[in-house]
């Protein structure tokens, strides 16, 4: 297709991952763009293939640094789908919390990082400095503030002492206070809402065609999630709202997120409050894993994570398949791209939360006739600055 | 009737080595009955496709598809054997959700195996990797 090309990516010193995508455009109109993966190798199937159950439930874990609950989750899921293992009713719930606190600090992270790419550098500080609180839980749950090595087959590897409890309860009512107050921001700041919404929908039909998944799919108004169609842990014993909106746009992306944060704080108070009645075992024993299969899934922060694992009775997996959510999520950008301007590329990209740190990846500052080329973040923040000044005169 | 049970009704001899766990049903399917079994859940049940697995077994290559139907929570493994592991083949379903692109994609760069009428059959993890890599990740005699 004709029109100049704007690569971003795929290495860039400050990215986390490297992905790649080519956008042509006509003006600054996105016309087309080309997404190219692969540029990692790390062969975590193949080494699981290799490990015991129990080694590939903490080889997983180091899958992503973000989602360091869900893949160990949805592992273990698909080692007990196996022989249908039984969860003592403690460890459901411990469980249940180490997820939801790791979708808090997943959407926090993300709230963050779109402050930044649009200007909003105040919600970046703050997003990031009420997860330190999260962070801080999962220290006091786990002894680490992330891959917390707590989830294994038949429970959890340690206990939430109840002298803990106080301590959890104080830091979930801080952060809460400061989330309602994010969300009235996010209802209430005009330039936020001529600035994202409306930009880069993903249709509903387009969000089901990509079989998107999590935040992605629900803000297009597709419902869907694993807590409540599947629910395994302690999910059907507590209660909280599925949140879908209708518009697919970046503005519902953002809202989705932050209501979800509210209802993982309610799902959080409600597993602490039981953790203090509960009594008896968060593990049981298991000595052996038969032959079979088993499907494991887990709705992590950013969609559904699934795990397939097939055994032949030894120690070791035979065939252990995994799938993040960003692999079914990053293809929506062949909809939702389209069309949209260059400044809002960024954004578009980064709403689908796929795992990559951020900004203009390859992206080289050039100097045409002495004056320098807005890079893609430039144009971001310089639109939002544009609109600001539009609205408040 | 349940969904899983007219499914199962429906889909008469076209679907075989049924096992029904709790919440997940794998079942077999040929080759030519791939597309018609996939059409039923995409459009009449209204699955979701989380993936697909692609495996080699010592005699044979395995494709096992992971539908989920978000209203119930089933999952639907159909397993599609491939025995022909010299030039293995399979029809395409990205014809019918686009979703699938990625994923048979991924199969035909790791497992070798050709989607037919598939949009764009290339490699996708390997498509930039600086060797020429040639083989599949298959064992010996992979071609």
């Amino acid at each position: 297709m004709s029109g100049n090309k704007v690569p971003i990516g795929p290495f860039h010193p400050l990215l986390e991952e490297a992905e790649y995508f080519e956008l042509t455009v006509d003006g600054e109109t996105v016309v087309d763009i080309d997404l190219e993966i692969g540029w990692m190798h790390r062969g975590h199937e193949y080494i699981s293939e290799m490990s015991t159950f129990t080694q590939s439930i903490y080889l997983v874990e180091r899958i992503c640094g973000i989602c360091s609950t869900s893949h160990p989750l949805a592992c273990v899921h698909a080692v007990e789908d196996i022989d249908n293992i039984e969860i003592p009713e403690r460890g459901r719930y411990i469980r249940t919390l180490v997820g939801e606190l790791e979708r808090i600090h997943s959407h926090l992270l993300w709230l963050g990082l779109a402050g930044h790419f649009i200007g909003y550098d105040t919600v970046w500080m703050w997003a990031w400095k009420y997860r330190e609180p999260i962070l801080q839980m999962m220290e006091i749950i786990s002894g680490n503030r992330n891959h917390y090595g707590i989830m294994r087959v038949g429970g959890v590897s340690r206990d939430v002492e109840l002298s803990k409890i106080v301590e959890l309860h104080k830091h979930l009512d801080m952060v809460e206070k400061k989330m309602v107050m994010i969300a009235k921001i996010a209802n209430d700041d005009p330039v936020l809402k001529k600035r994202l919404k409306g930009v880069g929908v993903l249709t509903k039909e387009d969000a089901r065609n990509y079989c998107a998944t999590g935040p992605t799919s629900r803000a297009s108004g597709v419902r869907g999630d694993i807590r409540i169609d599947d629910p395994s842990d302690a999910y059907d014993l507590v209660d909280f709202k599925e949140i879908v909106l209708p518009n697919g746009d970046c503005y519902d992306k953002l809202v989705v997120r932050v209501l979800e944060i509210l209802e993982s704080i309610k799902i959080c108070r409600q597993v602490l409050n039981k953790l203090e009645v509960i009594k008896g075992s968060f593990w049981n024993k298991v000595e052996n894993i038969g032959v079979g299969e088993g499907c494991g899934r887990y709705e992590a922060p950013r969609g559904e994570v699934f795990h397939y694992i097939r055994s032949d009775g030894t120690n070791r997996p035979i065939r252990h398949k995994v799938r993040a959510p960003s692999y079914v999520n990053i293809p929506t950008y062949e909809a939702s791209c389209k069309g949209i301007s260059i400044s809002d590329a960024l954004i578009t990209l980064a709403a689908v939360d796929p795992c990559y740190c951020c900004t203009e990846r390859s992206m080289k500052i050039k100097e045409v006739n002495n004056k320098k080329v807005p890079n893609l973040m430039d144009l971001s923040r310089g639109k939002t600055e544009k609109l600001r000044r539009e609205i408040n005169g | 009737m349940d969904k899983l049970n007219k499914f199962i009704e429906d889909m008469g001899d076209k679907i075989t080595n049924k096992i029904d766990k709790k919440r997940r049903f794998y079942f077999n399917v040929k080759n030519e009955d791939l597309r018609d079994v996939v059409d039923v859940l995409w459009n009449e049940i209204g699955c979701r496709l989380s993936t697909a697995t692609g495996m080699e077994m010592e005699d044979a290559l395995e494709i096992l598809y992971h539908f989920s139907d978000d209203e119930t929570g089933q999952y639907y493994c159909p397993r599609l054997v491939i025995e022909d592991k010299e030039k293995p083949e399979a029809n395409s379903i990205a014809l019918i959700i686009k979703g699938a692109e990625w994923i048979e994609r991924e199969i035909f760069d790791c497992w070798g195996v050709n989607f037919i009428d598939h949009p764009r059959m290339e490699k996708l993890l390997l498509l930039n990797h600086p060797d020429k890599l040639d083989k599949t990740m298959r064992m010996e005699g992979a071609k």
